[in-house]
């Protein structure tokens, strides 16, 4: 048997590993997808008072610090019972709408962009977000720039800090804002609008008008038929902040949702000897492997699994955007993974008009942004729709507060399951008999798994001292009989 | 010359968090030796990429301490070299891998027209223990620091 290893993988956070092991014939037998094991995190959060947990938490990651730091603070409202005023829980959404029009357009850009702006084959050297900008215009760069720039101001104007916000607190915030800056935030969202219906036509027009990306994306490599869940609000419309995590099936049928403390009722977690990751499924539906369908309880937590699992957008542009996506797939829900790029740039568009609607919302820049808790701490959950999909915290305290154990389900490990499985059928597909393994073949690999953008051992890097990427090639005893290093 | 100081990595994960310390340490330094330059800024962040490349903006010279892991010297070893020298990976602080490497970001933000150092030099430290939760460093990592220190300000001088 040989055996293909990928490690790390390009541009993937955290040094994950893809081995592929061929049979005698030269097709693909199995694939690994392996991750470091980040050791004693929820340990390192006992023993503190449950107010800091959410400023600890958004520390585990430089990706996403705002979507740790609201779960946290959701969790946190929760273990002393106190619900925030309105105006708390909109400044906090309108803070994490901005963080989604950042996140959003960073991965679509640097990220998704080069596979489809440059190609899947062009020259490694050219694909990434210099490439983009060279082919689609100097222009794109400065939207780029621009879209993130305004982003980072309203975390700092909500959250106090440009990359690691730290003003939430059980009850709420700590500050609100002025009408000054609530005009400055207003002006800055209808930007936004712009640049997502722009975003949004540039993948019309590269990637839907170009049949060959088309037949990619409507093809059978990257698909899989899983459930699907997303957090959405009373009238099933896609909330990222608060309401009830929808659960659909690969049928389409809704089997239920939930509420945040009734996360454990729902999800279960299976432990593999070959990593140190957990793979969740659906506890209703049990764990039958790395098989799709509707007898399996693996899901995805992800865009497109957010689209699936709702009945819509709760913002009218993004609603036209997300009728389209299904008129043009013909059925729901959309089961193609590549899909996953459009419905990022849909809930781009939804973020941007969210942030208006908040913006200009009259209790917006009122200053009742705290409830004081009064009452005996104990445990809570907290929930948010994180970029890279459902994010769960759980702590327990003492009556003090101070918190002895602490749980977290994060955005990527719900996907973890389907990005293995997702992985295995791109390359079985792409890796066949007799032929020689090039870098556009195993970067079409790694398609299947950077749609999820997937966040594995959040910042957990220093300087690399290896190659990116490497490719080792084992023969059936295990000698590796050739060796492909390169850099991107 | 207006400099910015950053110190890169993440300060609960063990050895990773040398750079904080590092510059934590020099800021408090320059403080007590009544040294302080307003052209001078101090910064911890835990970055890379695009948004590592954003806080360089208006600088005319950057230093950035960071930890390394090449496994071949022993930990606490301490290299310095111009941005140059680093090779354009696509992994590590300097870059991020959910969105481009610094030298790409900074060739992003030159072409935008933002002002980027040309003056770029790393301070890195050589870690390996980089994937335990903790606050404290190891034993051979904290033993580095006050060179690591003397160097930083060696540089800014």
């Amino acid at each position: 048997m040989e055996r293909i290893t990928i490690d790390p993988i390009t541009r993937l956070e955290g040094h994950g590993k893809i081995e592929i092991f061929l049979d005698d014939e030269g097709n693909v037998a199995n694939t690994y997808f392996q991750v470091p094991q980040l050791r004693g995190f929820e340990q390192f959060c006992v023993g503190r008072p449950v107010e800091e947990v959410p400023l600890l938490t958004n520390r585990i990651c430089g990706v996403c610090p705002e979507a740790h730091h609201m779960a946290g603070a959701k969790a946190a409202d929760a273990v002393y019972h106190v619900d925030p005023p309105r105006t708390a829980k909109l400044l906090r959404e309108l803070l994490y709408s901005a963080f989604y029009v950042t996140d959003h357009t960073t991965h679509f850009y640097a990220l998704a962009g080069p596979d489809f702006v440059m190609g899947p084959d062009a020259p490694i050297a050219e694909r990434n977000i210099l490439g983009v900008i060279h082919k689609v215009g100097l222009e794109i760069g400065g939207q780029v720039i621009q879209a993130r720039k305004y982003g980072h101001t309203v975390i700092e104007m909500i959250g106090g800090r440009k990359v690691h916000p730290c003003t939430s607190i059980p009850g709420g915030l700590t500050k609100g804002i002025t009408e000054e800056q609530r005009k400055e935030i207003e002006e800055m969202g209808r930007w936004a609008i712009e640049f997502g219906q722009f975003s949004l036509s540039l993948f019309n027009d590269i990637v839907l008008k170009n049949q060959t990306y088309l037949d990619l994306i409507l093809g059978d490599i990257y698909k899989d038929e899983t459930y699907y869940i997303g957090m959405v609000d009373e009238q099933n419309k896609i909330n990222f902040y608060d309401g009830k995590v929808s659960v659909v099936a690969p049928d389409g049928e809704r089997i239920g949702k939930y509420a945040p403390d009734e996360y454990t009722d729902w999800i279960a977690e299976r432990v593999e000897p070959w990593t140190y990751l957990k793979f969740p499924y659906l506890k209703k539906v049990g764990w039958k492997g790395f098989v799709d369908g509707k007898d399996s309880g693996v899901y995805i937590a992800t865009p497109l699994s957010r689209l699936n699992a709702s009945d819509g957008m709760a913002t009218p542009l993004a609603q036209e955007e997300y009728e389209k996506f299904y008129e043009t797939f013909g059925d729901k829900p959309v089961h193609h993974r590549l899909a996953t790029h459009w419905a990022r740039l849909i809930e781009l568009l939804y973020a941007a008009e969210r942030w208006v609607e908040l913006a200009t919302d009259p209790e917006i820049t009122s200053d009742n942004f705290h409830t004081v808790p009064t009452e005996t701490p104990t445990e809570g959950v907290g929930i948010v729709e994180a970029p890279r999909g459902t994010l769960t915290h759980h702590y327990w305290t003492d009556e003090r507060g101070v918190t002895t154990k602490v749980n977290l389900v994060v955005g990527t490990t719900n996907n973890y399951a389907p990005i293995s499985m997702s992985i295995k059928k791109a390359a079985q597909s792409l890796i066949k008999k007799g032929e020689i393994v090039t870098e556009p073949m195993l970067n079409m690999v790694e398609m299947a798994f950077r749609l999820y953008d997937p966040c594995l051992s959040c910042a957990t890097h220093s300087l690399p001292g290896k190659m990116p990427l490497q490719i080792t090639i084992h023969n059936s005893e295990g000698n590796p009989i050739e060796v492909l290093k390169q850099n991107c | 010359m207006k400099t910015i100081v950053i110190g890169l990595g993440n300060p609960i994960l063990g050895d990773d968090g040398i750079g904080w310390r590092v510059v934590e340490q020099v800021q408090k330094e320059i403080k007590q030796q009544k040294q302080i330059d307003s052209e001078i800024i101090f910064e911890c962040l835990s970055i890379g990429g695009l948004t590592l490349m954003e806080h360089l903006i208006g600088y005319e010279r950057a230093i950035l301490v960071d930890a390394i892991t090449t496994g071949n010297t022993p930990d606490g070893t301490i290299r310095t070299f111009p941005i140059e020298a680093l090779p354009n990976l696509a992994i590590g602080h300097f870059s991020s891998a959910h969105d481009t490497t610094l030298q790409n970001a900074i060739e992003v933000g030159r072409k935008m027209g933002a002002e980027i150092p040309y003056n770029i030099d790393i301070v890195a430290i050589e870690a390996q223990q980089i994937y335990d939760f903790s606050e404290d460093l190891s034993n051979q990592v904290r033993k580095a620091l006050p060179k690591a220190v003397k160097t930083v300000k060696e540089l800014i001088r």
